[in-house]
Order: C-alpha cells, then structure tokens, then sequence
C-alpha cells in the first residue's frame, strides 16, 4: 500500500515525484515514457536556470535529478483503470495492481487522432506524428501533412529536406501557422497547401498509398498518392481510466480547484491534462509540486 | 548472473540521428553497457530496405537482438531479450 501513486512522468509527475520523496512518502511513479511533450521539443528557451536546452536533455536532467531520491518506479507501462474502495486500486496494461492512499494524475496530453479509417492499420507504415523520427525513410517520395498549424508547418520544413512533394491538408478555411514558416514552406517550391478540406481516409496494403479527402463546400472524393503521412492535428488528453472519479471540461481535461484537488478525495491531478489554462513546462512543474504537497496535507489528516 | 556461459548477443540498433527515442534507447543501451552497431538509415537506403523488410514497418527506432526484433523502444521486451 503506497501513500501516494503518481500516474505520469512528464515535467509535472517529475516535480512531484521530487516533492514527494522529500517528503519522505512511500511513492509509486508509473508512467509510459519520460519527458512526456517535450521530449522532441528541439529546443526550450524558457525553464529558468537553464538559457537554451534541448527537449532531450531536459527530460534526462530532470530524470537524474529524480533518480537521485529514493523512490519506487514502473516505466514502460500505461495506466488503464483506477477506481476507489476505501483505497484506490490502479491496474496497467501488464495486468498489475497497486494500492494507494491518494493518486496523482499528471499524464499529460498526447496527439490528438484522426479516427478515419486506415488511421490504426497503417501506424508505422507511413503514418507517422514524428517528422524528426521519419521524415529521412521518405527520401523522393510524396507525402502528406494533416494540419496546417505551425506543428505542421514544421513537419512540413523536416520533409522538405528529403521528400518529392509535400501537401498540406488544413481542415479550415485558413491555415494557422505563422506566415513566416509559410514564406519558408513556399520557398522550397515543393509543397502544395489545400485549405477547407476534410481527409476522410487512408489506404493502401501493406504500406500507405493514397489519402482520401473532400473539399468540404461539397464535391466528391479525391484521392491523393503518397507514400507518407503525417498527423498534426493538436493535442488530446486520455483521462478514460479515471472515469466517474474526474469531472472533465468539454475539452476532455480534468478540472481541479486551485489546490489540484479533482472531485473525488484523495484524488489528485496536474499539468496539461488539467483545466489550467496555460500549457508551459515551468508550470506544469509547479502543478505537480503543489499537488503534492496537497496530497501531503491530505494524508496528514487521514 | 543469469548466463553462465555469460554469451554476448548481437544488438543492432536502426535509427535516425534527430529522433528523440532512438537517443533514449542508445542512451538506455549504453546505461546498460551493451555494445551495439548503430546503423543510420537517414543515408541508407540498403539499411532502410532491411529495416522495412526485417520489422514490416517504417516507423524507427528497430533494434534487432540475436535476430529477434524489437519495434521502438519497448524497454520490457528489450530488458527481457538482453536478460538485464
């Protein structure tokens, strides 16, 4: 039985995780990966102490400082169920259970998906959300980009580098990226911008080869071949496991008053996947430290 | 030690130079003192066929352990193939 289970390992599951050692409380910190969003992030300008870092060395240095305080932890695993007896009971996805006084949720957000068909079957097969990861097993080929955002508009400047012919896809009547980047995407004279479309699928066999989309003033389907795809349609949070114990705003996050307390006692959530309105790395740690220390008052009182 | 013969196996890892996990699971591998051949398929496209072929899928990191092959950075599957 822990006193508290922390559900996250980005910059706000971190920070409490620090917190929570210092406060020498028996702590569990499960999560997927670490760094969460800012991981790829290739450069962060804004975390105090630190004038220019990389995404990368910002998660291992925030990591090492945690793995210098004894606490318990589970990588490499994914929450999916958390329900409340008199304790909370939390399962993962590699069926193990765990008992916790109060639980921490700081999971953060993730891409947000197409839900189309074709999205599922081809993850990995041409579909990407990583430009940086994938943009060079693209060589000569044509791909698109889903999202005309200024995360999409990068992915398109990452492809430019290796592909044929880049479109971009904008479900919007107006792309929203900065027209600096688009002046750069134009320049490259390879990519195409399509604006008030909707892609309705992609297909292919064993790999992508075509994308399916309409003009959304009407029309029929058009089908475009590439052989990559890439999503940049904003973020999601994924708050499913903890269903009936959260409120959640029409945005999907969990909200929490200004003591990071959600509906249920003992319940506690921070960073992006609340309804705190400003998504920074410097916040989110904050999040998670006050969080923390609210769990700690909790417990006290128990 | 679980081997007593104490056998090294042969690790390769695919990957590209900008992506953020296939940083983490060299890091992770190298945290681990395990030797591997790091191929870069950014310029290589023999190393890509053989990727895409071996994993059937383009996504990297691949990592393949005495012929066994690992798709990203599945660190369970990578600990349990290496026996750490």
């Amino acid at each position: 039985m822990y006193d508290l289970i922390i559900i996250g390992g980005g910059p706000a599951g971190i920070t409490a995780g620090i917190y929570a050692a210092r406060k020498k409380l028996n702590t569990l910190l499960i999560t997927k990966e670490w760094g969460g969003q800012i991981i790829d992030a290739s450069e962060v300008e804004n975390w105090p102490g630190t004038q220019k870092i990389s995404g990368l060395d910002l998660t291992n240095q925030m990591k090492e400082h945690l793995n210098n305080f004894e606490l318990e932890k589970k990588e490499g695993r994914e929450v999916i169920n958390l329900e409340k007896k008199e304790n909370f009971l939390i399962r993962d996805d590699k069926k193990e259970e765990y008992e916790a006084k109060t639980v921490l949720i700081a999971t953060g957000k993730i891409p947000r998906s197409l839900d189309i068909p074709g999205e599922k079957e081809f993850k990995g097969k041409g579909l990407s959300i990583c430009s940086t990861c994938d943009a060079p097993m693209l060589k000569d080929k044509d791909v698109a980009i889903i999202g005309g955002g200024n995360v999409g508009f990068n992915m398109a400047l990452d492809l430019s580098k290796y592909a044929n012919k880049i479109y971009v896809l904008e479900f919007l009547e107006k792309t929203q990226g900065d027209e600096l980047l688009k002046e750069k995407l134009e320049k490259t004279g390879k990519v195409e911008i399509y604006t008030n479309v909707a892609v309705k699928e992609i297909k292919g066999s064993q790999f992508v080869e075509s994308l399916v989309y309409e003009n959304r003033d009407g029309g029929e389907n058009k089908e475009l071949k590439v052989q990559g795809v890439f999503v940049a349609i904003g973020m999601m949070t994924k708050a499913g496991f903890a269903e009936g114990l959260v409120e959640l705003n029409k945005e999907g996050e969990i909200m929490i008053d200004k003591d990071n307390n959600t509906k249920t006692q003992g319940l506690f959530a921070a960073g992006d996947i609340t309804d705190v309105k400003y998504e920074q790395i410097v916040i989110a740690a904050s999040e998670g430290a006050k969080a923390t220390l609210s769990a700690h008052d909790y417990l006290k009182k128990l | 030690m679980k081997n007593t013969e104490n056998k090294k196996s042969t690790v390769r890892v695919f990957s590209t130079e900008s992506c953020p996990f296939c940083v983490a699971l060299k890091d992770f591998l190298k945290d681990n003192k395990i030797e591997f051949e790091d191929i870069d398929v950014s310029d290589n496209e023999a190393a890509q066929k053989e990727m895409i072929d071996k994993s059937g899928q383009m996504g990297v990191p691949v990592v393949e352990i005495d012929g066994q092959i690992v798709v990203g950075f599945d660190q369970d599957k990578i600990k349990s193939l290496l026996k750490i």
